[in-house]
């Protein structure tokens, strides 16, 4: 009786729901419309995001708004790389993820120094400005309106197609590599780092190095993420990559679950899947969408694999708290916002 | 051949006819109703061109299926949201195509927004009739499913030049907002003032949520400029109106259909005769405080009992009504293909509030060439000074 | 030139100051930021436009509904929103207070939405711009001002010399102690939220005339106020109002002298610069430890 127990939560584990759903999506422009197939493919970009995000804020525990930013970045970079250089997709996807790390990697130096809602908000300050020049810089981004990209063209499959395998391989290879890297040293630093600066640097971890490592590799992901973006649209304008949307990716991996690779898959089919379903909403949908982020903060506040990994062994992340990870870092704010140490230091 | 086979066989030819029977069905017609698509912005700061244009929609076609509908089938709207914002645009425009499956679509709020949908929509073959949308680049190039009952960005910005030039103004200068639909406004009109041999004195831009116009003021009163051409919405056009009067800089100022209710503007502006130079385009002849709409008004009351009528709404409704006259004239067999080619034939299509009848008969299907001036004295009455199609 | 970019620039940032002083108020009695302040303040201006217009009821005794409605929507907002999430971490606090501006801003355009693209309200004053010498004002733009020191030294005064500033300081500064020593702690929160609110209401009703009503009005206002108070010093009063005209003068120069797409951007760049040298904001008082 137990051994068929354990077997069925060992079944029940996200590693094998993940390797179904997998297969799912595969069979899926056999059987889906246009339409669904585009949301399909928005689903492995979310995925993307919301693996990446959770990189920086659930493992790190740096409260980065830029992700939407360097998202945009990436859509930028690949699509203007085509446009203006001639580049194919096989090129430009990849200098534009480089291009969107490079930012996220210097975004790491200030946020040596902040903490908390300072991050949060001069990483929205950074956010914005991205914005302005993808806006203002009309030579290179074509400004406003924004530019039409052509499609990708692939033998045997539609551009939709197509475009719909590699958004779903690319992000499972990127999952996966997640979740090894999340069990390596710089895993392990970077928890490290989430818990406890100043026991982090006593055992050695050099801060800068690894603060970087973790904006680099996040910027990465949301890069990459920009690319397949932009092929799927065949558009790139600056209004996609808004704080409405950096809102968006913050949910995935809260109502997810911060600190958990499998999480954030979860997560980003939540969101998707509250947005389509909101639709039907049509003008109420601000207040539904409010309404529903609220009450998933305040009902599951260590989101859905948090839940499920008191449920069952096998959601059981080895790092995962069983309340939010930013507990440590919410104890540091109310002790640093409220007491007379200085900014530098923030560990009482 | 066994009799197992036999009868799998027919059953397949069944199948297969009933699918055939079934593929040549319209999308988006039944033999009771006839489904149309519309995306626009439902939420966010550019609902007025979404939402607010929808209801007018919705209105007509309530009085249409009051009356026993389009040859017998009532018409339903399918509203999507697109938030003002490209992707979105292009999903909502997947959705109702490919989803939905509508026979045709009768929306587009935001320029931006419809021209990252019009790829979809044209390769699809769905007729589209844009209610809202201004950019030029929705007819130019042209496809031959997609019309427009809205006033062009270039159609405005030639009216605007021409007003000026007929006003006698001398050192013309543009206040432009910096987001798409300031571009998809600016370009045409700059590229017009060219062809006539003008440059601006001045050419300055406002954020749409700008609280403070005087750097703006300030230099163009420098300039001496004389015009002023507003590719503003209401709100900082207001501002600007209302910081130039602090200045007493009142200059001849030239609006544009965003600004299509001149009495809301001069509640807007809040300082007595700062309007007084101030003339309007607008896409219809009529403002909601026209007797001649009096029906709509109570039409919109009744249905969205917190509205109020406002150009928005009417611009829905003169869209609505010649889509309906289409739809009307392609008769009880309706097709896609049927529709766009009536459509296309339609020369003057009469409706309750466009400034002249719609002509759908032309080879860059801009149906509404006809923009109405208006100007209201200061306390006074709106008058329409005229109605000057462009060709 | 500058005497009037400089007049612009105060004017808008009196703007900037009320709003932060409401934030600033929350943060120093409750230690977190409200991100849905910019919405009270849209739905109380609305509040206000609908007690005058459509009740019929004398201005002055609309304002002042719209602020007592706008205090009960924040002590209810504290209750149902902010906390049962007091003790969780930033993301969720900031994604709950992203949910209730979701639900007031839908609301708003739910309810007022249909009336007109920017509703204008009535200024407490005549509107005809006033010259006194050089310089030309719209008064609604000196009652705005007047507002905003108002606001401040009434707080200044009340954190300062009554019993009730003292307890929220003493809460914020440490919620432990203070519950040891009898303090309802929630209660002090719920009334914190809802003077902030209150506040965010009287600041709609000012600035109304100005910048008009709409259901967006209260992001771009909020980002603004936000910066302000961070440039100011987060619990710092004073720091708001500085902070607020500081924002309004470079936004107004740098759009005067630069250009004016840099009057949108200046604002980031600020708090980006801020937060890089003087996290702590210019007037961001180390707060004494009250033995």
């Amino acid at each position: 009786m137990m051994r068929g127990g354990k077997i069925a939560v060992r079944l029940l584990g996200p590693g094998p729901i993940g390797l179904l759903c997998f297969f799912a999506m595969l069979l899926l422009p056999l059987v889906a419309n246009p339409y669904l197939l585009f949301v399909g493919t928005q689903l492995s970009i979310f995925v993307i995001l919301a693996v990446g995000l959770n990189i920086l804020v659930g493992y790190c525990g740096q409260l980065a708004f830029s992700q939407a930013a360097i998202f945009g970045i990436g859509a930028y970079g690949a699509g203007l790389l085509k446009v203006h250089l001639g580049w194919s997709f096989l090129l430009s996807v990849p200098a534009g993820a480089a291009l969107a790390c490079a930012v996220g990697t210097l975004i790491a130096l200030p946020a040596l120094r902040l903490y908390g809602l300072y991050l949060a908000l001069a990483t929205l300050a950074f956010a914005q400005f991205t914005q302005w020049v993808f806006l203002n810089w009309e030579r290179v981004t074509f400004g406003a309106g924004g530019f039409r990209l052509s499609r990708p063209a692939f033998p045997y499959f539609t551009a939709g197609t197509g475009t719909f395998y590699i958004a779903l391989f690319v992000a499972a290879i990127l999952v996966i590599l997640a979740a090894r890297i999340i069990r390596s040293r710089f895993g392990r630093a970077i928890i490290a780092i989430r818990d406890g600066e100043v026991a982090a640097e006593s055992l050695g971890i050099d801060l800068l190095r690894y603060k970087a490592l973790a904006f680099g590799l996040s910027a990465l992901y949301a890069g990459v993420a920009g690319g397949i973006n932009a092929m799927t649209l065949g558009f790139v304008a600056p209004e996609t990559y808004d704080l409405f949307l950096a809102v968006l990716l913050k949910a995935m991996i809260v109502l997810g679950g911060l600190g958990s690779i499998a999480g954030s898959v979860l997560g980003a089919g939540i969101v998707l899947i509250l947005l389509e379903l909101l639709r039907a909403f049509k003008s109420a949908q601000e207040i539904v969408f409010g309404a529903i982020l609220l009450s998933c903060v305040l009902f599951a506040p260590s989101g859905l694999a948090g839940y499920l990994s008191t449920r069952l062994d096998s959601w059981r992340e080895r790092y995962v708290r069983a309340f939010s990870p930013l507990q440590a870092g919410a104890a540091r704010d109310a002790a640093e916002a409220s007491s007379s140490a200085s900014p530098v230091s923030g560990n009482a | 051949m066994s009799r197992a086979m036999v009868r799998f066989g027919a059953w397949g030819m069944l199948a297969l006819w009933a699918a055939a029977a079934n593929a040549q069905d319209v999308p988006g017609v039944t033999k009771d109703t006839i489904t149309i698509g519309s995306f626009g912005a439902l939420t966010g700061p550019s609902y007025l061109y979404g939402k607010l244009v929808m209801n007018g929609v919705e209105a007509v076609f309530d009085k249409v299926n009051a009356e026993g509908g389009i040859h017998g089938r009532k018409l339903v709207l399918l509203r999507e949201d697109d938030r003002c914002e490209p992707a979105a645009a292009i999903a909502a425009a997947k959705k109702l195509i490919h989803q939905d499956k509508v026979f045709a679509i009768n929306g587009g709020g935001c320029s931006n927004a419809s021209i990252a949908a019009k790829d979809e929509v044209a390769q699809a073959g769905v007729p589209w009739l844009i209610f809202a949308s201004v950019h030029d680049g929705l007819t130019n190039p042209v496809a031959p499913t997609i019309f427009s009952s809205a006033l062009s960005a270039s159609i405005e910005g030639q009216a605007q030049v021409e007003f000026a030039i007929k006003q006698n103004a001398k050192k013309v200068a543009i206040v432009s907002m910096r987001d798409s639909w300031g571009r998809s406004r600016y370009e045409p009109l700059v590229a017009y003032m060219k062809k006539k041999g003008l440059t601006a004195v001045a050419d300055e831009e406002l954020a749409p949520d700008a609280n403070d116009a005087t750097p703006v003021v300030l230099r163009l009163k420098q300039a001496g400029a004389d015009a002023i051409i507003l590719v503003l919405y209401p709100k900082p056009a207001a501002v600007f109106l209302r910081d130039s009067m602090k200045f007493g800089f009142k200059p001849l100022m030239i609006g544009q259909s965003a600004i299509g209710d001149p009495t809301a503007f001069e509640e807007q502006v809040g300082v007595p005769g700062a309007t007084a130079s101030f003339y309007t385009i607008s896409h219809v002849k009529y403002t909601p405080d026209s007797p001649e709409i009096a029906k709509w008004r109570d039409a919109i009351h009744a249905k969205y009992p917190s509205d109020r009528l406002s150009v928005f709404n009417i611009l829905g409704i003169g869209s609505a009504q010649v889509l309906v006259a289409a739809l009307k004239a392609t008769g009880p067999q309706l097709t896609r293909e049927a529709f766009v080619k009536t459509l296309a034939g339609m020369k003057a299509i009469e409706t309750d509030v466009f400034g002249a009848p719609i002509n759908c008969a032309v080879p860059d299907h801009r149906c509404n060439r006809a923009p109405a001036w208006m100007h209201k004295e200061p306390g006074g009455p709106i008058k329409i000074i005229a109605v000057t199609p462009v060709d | 030139m500058l005497t009037y970019l400089l007049l612009g620039g105060l004017t808008s940032g009196a703007l900037y100051a009320l709003v932060a002083l409401g934030i600033v108020l929350v943060y120093k009695a409750t230690g977190t930021i409200n991100f849905a302040h910019g919405e009270f303040l849209m739905i109380s201006g609305f509040l206000a436009y609908s007690l005058y217009v459509f009740a019929g009821l004398p201005y002055l005794i609309s304002i002042l509904g719209a602020v007592l409605l706008a205090f009960l929507l924040g002590a209810i907002a504290e209750r149902i929103a902010f906390r049962p999430l007091m003790h969780a971490n930033m993301v969720s606090l900031v994604l709950a207070t992203v949910g209730v501006s979701f639900i007031l801003k839908g609301s708003g355009r739910m309810l007022w939405g249909g009336r007109g693209d920017y509703l204008a309200f009535p200024p407490l004053l005549p509107p005809n711009p006033i010259i006194i010498g050089e310089i030309i004002l719209v008064p609604q733009q000196l009652v705005v001002l007047a507002g905003a020191m108002i606001v401040m030294v009434a707080f200044a005064l009340f954190f300062r010399l009554t019993r009730i500033g003292k307890t929220m300081q003493a809460t914020a500064d440490n919620p432990k102690a203070a519950r040891l020593v009898g303090i309802r702690v929630e209660q002090v929160h719920m009334l914190a939220f809802g003077v902030g609110a209150a506040i965010a209401g009287a600041a709609a009703a000012l600035m109304a005339p100005i910048t008009l009503l709409y259901p967006d009005i209260g992001f771009s206002l909020f980002i603004k106020g936000f910066a302000a108070a961070v440039l100011g010093g987060l619990n710092s009063m004073a720091g708001a109002l500085l902070g607020g005209f500081l924002i309004g003068v470079i936004e107004s120069l740098a759009g005067g002298y630069i250009a004016t797409s840099f009057l949108e951007v200046s604002a980031f760049i600020v708090i980006m610069f801020t937060l890089i040298f003087k996290p702590r904001g210019l007037l961001g008082l180390n707060a004494v430890r009250r033995a």
